[in-house]
């Protein structure tokens, strides 16, 4: 008797559980899965290039020193984003993104389309003592990036999980990958030639930290930072208006 | 002393040196990399938990009368954790406050950088404070409701112990620069991996232990504790879900990109709240309240269509942290959608608990800690409410990318996270540790006043810092331009960054306060033993003679 | 062989006839009558005076 109690104690826990896995599951199964499938109907962007290696270190330190806690990468749909920081952002410009820096809080600006807007120049000096070119800012300073040399040996390993995940690198750049990232912050050194070649003519090489000595997870950064918003044109070739500020009651 | 029989201390020994030897492997494969550090601090935590094993592994078999009592012991560490996580991931909040208010605070250090020091703040207060006080009122809770003892021994310690070392492994680690900057899950793979396990076995343990309960009926507050464990368990893995560069480098890439992973991410993020900052916090709510209280939930059943609202509708809730993004026009719209619905169960929740006090209201006069109990669930109502107008589209448009967010996180986070949690501590102590009352009935009170006027300055100078700044952003001069440069808009921030970071350490030295009294409570000497029929079970008297094991 | 328009509607729908159905089912063991006594002594069962596990 009490054997059979036990069991069916047991059956009372069990339903529960899958009940509250029921509940809980179609929620999310709903949204999400139909978004694999966007593909159809957002825009395509044939001309989308892939961050260099340079460049995707450069983002492995934004996330690192966790820029994207105050700076939004996503600009909304809305007038006066658009005329403070640019056209809106489509999905396609962040579809090679592992993972997403949409953001959610902006303690400073925007940086979806960052790039081009100031000098390398302007960056470093920036980056070091922001307060030295905006006096009133409360961004902290970063004055290691420039003295720490920038990992190299890892970048091949880095281009082949993205790869995994899905981004297509091809066997040359993950093979050359260090190389071309010496090269893209190095020019007219011999590497150089190579970047341009796998990464498409418009690919920046600069010496971004201005030093071509060595190759600092400054010039990384920097190079990201000049990237951003420059991977596809589309969403300046066909922006549709932005929306107006809403009407609180529509 | 923990109880442990013979067979749980071998097992115990073996899972802590197979960890130690995981963490020569971890430190031998990753070298300079940050994964190498993490080994070498998987290896000491298992070392000096191995050595307090053996300092006791040697005594005798610990009496059979000790399953005719609550598994106390994993309670107690656990109380103690949940405070010294609430004081270090408060601390960090306060540091991250002053910084944005100062920046120089960082002293140009890499590690104490605003960017590394939030995660930790957000990891710290979130799983260290909240996840410890989770787990170890869901050990008291569901003793007592089930009136049966833990199913065994050896897997509390190991719950227990295994996720304050993933809490260790996280935040040490954003210090270090790893993380996957992922909110709430920026911890990376190997952690993320040992959570899972960690995991697994807390389910199980609930599981197991709930089969053993005397009751037919399993009480509403463990519903909760069951939803928050298994849909924390669905969440974690599925947002987490990356490719590392190699076992040797504690760096990884998510498997998910762009629109895709932002939905992940925030179905993720919003059901941390719902499941990590909600669902286990309205089960300590269903017990402390009525405990503390000395009356029946006002409606059990309303409790029931509650709990079963929020488990569903929650869900769909995660896109209205998306509006007006690159995020399909349908999905915002099906977010929005059901974060107004769910303000019907939330504040079903609410008005359940503030109904159980009426008629008790001079008790909330007289009790600080009731009175803690009873501002959670006020502040509950008024997170709710303003998390559902936030969801609304136009109002998102303004609120969003604002401080108006970290008000509304914190009104929930200090108002009803840490409110209800101290409040069901104050409960808790006394009972576990045999004790009339508290130590200090006075300190109680100032704790709750500290805590209610930290709370109020923090979140009124949020909400007017994000809508000056929401509102700044969108001004237009007649001619049509902008008014306000990003940095006009900054520079109207600061007052309200220093009331913040004011208001936060009045918050913080509540939970100081909180400290000592508890200290103070447990180094008492237990004056008076409860009488024994209110320790131990009416129907089975323990053998007469058998020593009960005396607590610690 | 799905286009993106059919699994949004189907999902939609789908997920508004779970929504439908599993209401139903929650209120119905709310309001169960056979249901009643246990809520009602689950409601006074934590205030039983004891503090040790049954046996
Ligand atoms: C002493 C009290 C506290 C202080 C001074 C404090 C301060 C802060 C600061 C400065 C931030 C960063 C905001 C920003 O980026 O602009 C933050 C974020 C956050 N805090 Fe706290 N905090 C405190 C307590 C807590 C507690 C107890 C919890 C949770 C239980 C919590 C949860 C969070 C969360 C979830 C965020 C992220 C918000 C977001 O992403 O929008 N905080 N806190
Ligand atoms: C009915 C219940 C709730 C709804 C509908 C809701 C809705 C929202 C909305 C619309 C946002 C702003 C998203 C954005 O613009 O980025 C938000 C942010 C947030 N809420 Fe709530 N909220 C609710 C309850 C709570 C509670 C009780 C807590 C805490 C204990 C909480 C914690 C948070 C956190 C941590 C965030 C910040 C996420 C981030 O950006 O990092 N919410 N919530």
């Amino acid at each position: 008797m009490p054997e059979v109690m036990h069991r069916k104690l047991e059956r009372t826990a069990t339903g529960f559980m899958l009940a509250i896995i029921a509940a809980a599951s179609v929620g999310g199964i709903v949204e999400i899965a139909p978004l694999f499938t966007i593909d159809d109907t957002v825009e395509a962007a044939p001309d989308m290039r892939l961050y260099t290696p340079l460049e995707l270190a450069g983002r492995d330190i934004y996330v690192r020193e966790g820029c994207y806690a105050c700076h939004s990468q996503m600009i909304r749909t809305l007038r006066d984003e658009v005329e403070r920081y640019g056209p809106y952002s489509l999905a396609v410009e962040s579809q090679y993104d592992h993972p997403m820096l949409w953001g959610s809080k902006r303690t400073g600006p925007d940086l979806a389309r960052i790039g081009g807007k100031y000098s390398d120049f302007w960056h470093v000096n920036h980056l070091n003592n922001p307060r030295d070119v905006v006096p009133e800012s409360n961004m902290p300073s970063y004055r290691w990036l420039g003295t720490t040399p920038l990992k190299l040996s890892d970048l091949p390993l880095a281009l082949r999980a993205q790869r995994a995940v899905g981004v297509p690198y091809t066997d040359a750049m993950i093979e050359n990958a260090a190389r071309d990232a010496y090269g893209q912050a190095v020019p007219d050194s011999e590497q150089s030639s190579g970047v341009t070649e796998r990464y498409g003519e418009a690919t920046q090489i600069s010496a971004f930290d201005g030093v071509t000595t060595n190759v600092t997870e400054m010039d990384a950064l920097v190079a990201y930072l000049q990237v951003l918003g420059q991977l596809t044109r589309a969403a300046y070739e066909n922006p549709a208006a932005p929306q107006q500020m809403p009407d609180p009651d529509d | 002393m923990m109880q442990l029989t013979t067979g749980e201390r071998q097992l115990g020994a073996i899972v802590l040196i197979a960890l130690a030897i995981l963490g020569i492997a971890m430190a031998a494969a990753g070298r300079t990399d940050v994964l190498g550090i993490h080994g070498a601090m998987v290896l000491l935590y298992s070392l000096a938990l191995l050595f307090l094993l053996f300092s006791s592994a040697f005594g005798p078999e610990p009496s059979p009368a000790r399953l005719t009592r609550y598994y106390d012991d994993p309670i107690k560490v656990g109380v103690g954790l949940t405070l010294f996580w609430a004081i270090f991931g408060m601390f960090i909040g306060v540091w991250a406050a002053a910084q944005l208010a100062w920046p120089i605070l960082n002293f140009d250090t890499s590690w104490a950088s605003f960017g590394r020091i939030r995660p930790a703040h957000t990891s710290g207060v979130i799983f260290g404070f909240g996840g410890n006080a989770l787990i170890t009122t869901s050990f008291h809770v569901v003793q007592r409701t089930s009136r049966a003892r833990l199913a065994d021994q050896f897997s509390p310690w190991f719950v227990l112990f295994g996720f304050n070392l993933f809490c260790l492994i996280a935040v040490s680690g954003y210090f270090l620069g790893v993380t996957q900057s992922k909110e709430y899950a920026e911890a990376e793979w190997y952690a993320d991996i040992w959570l899972v396990i960690v995991w697994v076995t807390y389910f199980v343990l609930y599981v197991r232990t709930l089969a053993l309960r005397k009751e037919p009926h399993i009480y509403v507050a463990n519903w909760y504790y069951m939803a928050f464990i298994i849909v924390v368990a669905i969440l974690h893995i599925v947002n987490n879900l990356a490719v590392p560069l190699s076992f040797a480098h504690a760096k990884s890439y998510t498997i998910w990109a762009g629109v895709q992973d932002s939905m992940v991410q925030w179905w993720y993020g919003h059901n941390a709240v719902a499941f990590f900052l909600t669902a286990g916090f309205l089960a300590m709510l269903y017990y402390y309240l009525p405990k503390r209280a000395e009356r029946p939930i006002f409606s059990y059943r309303l409790s029931i269509l509650s709990f079963w609202g929020i488990t569903f509708f929650y869900m769909w809730a995660g896109s209205h942290h998306l509006h007006y993004t690159a995020l399909p026009h349908w999905v915002q719209n099906l977010g929005m959608t059901f974060s107004v619905m769910l303000l019907v169960p939330s504040w079903a929740s609410a008005g359940n608990a503030l109904l159980t006090l009426n008629g008790a209201w001079h008790k909330v006069r007289d009790d600080a800690t009731l009175r803690f109990i009873m501002m959670a669930a006020f502040f509950y109502g008024l997170s709710t409410f303003e998390g559902s107008f936030l969801a609304i589209r136009p109002v998102n448009s303004l609120s969003h990318y604002t401080d108006w967010t970290v008000g509304h996180v914190h009104a929930g986070a200090l108002g009803w996270v840490a409110m209800i949690t101290f409040g069901s501590l104050y409960t808790l102590v006394p009972a576990i540790w045999k004790r009339e009352r508290m130590y200090s009935a006075a300190l109680v009170e100032v704790h709750f006043w500290l805590a209610l006027v930290g709370t109020l300055i923090y979140v009124f100078a949020m909400w007017n810092s994000g809508i000056i700044q929401g509102l700044m952003w969108r001004t237009y001069s007649p001619d049509n331009t902008l008014v306000y440069s990003f940095l006009d808009t900054l520079l109207a921030m600061y007052p309200y960054y220093i009331a913040r970071a004011f208001g936060g350490l009045l918050f913080l030295i509540g939970a100081i306060v909180a400290a000592y009294n508890i200290w103070m409570t447990v180094r008492a000497p237990s004056a008076a033993q409860l009488p024994l029929d209110e320790d131990l079970p009416a129907s089975d008297r323990p053998l007469d003679g058998a020593a009960p094991t005396p607590a610690e | 062989m799905f286009t993106h328009e059919t699994l949004v509607e189907g999902s939609k729908m789908w997920g508004l006839f779970y929504l439908v159905g599993f209401s139903i089912c929650v209120l119905i063991y709310t309001f169960l009558p056979a249901n009643r006594e246990r809520f009602e002594r689950a409601e006074r069962e934590i205030f039983d005076k004891d503090d040790g596990p049954w046996t």
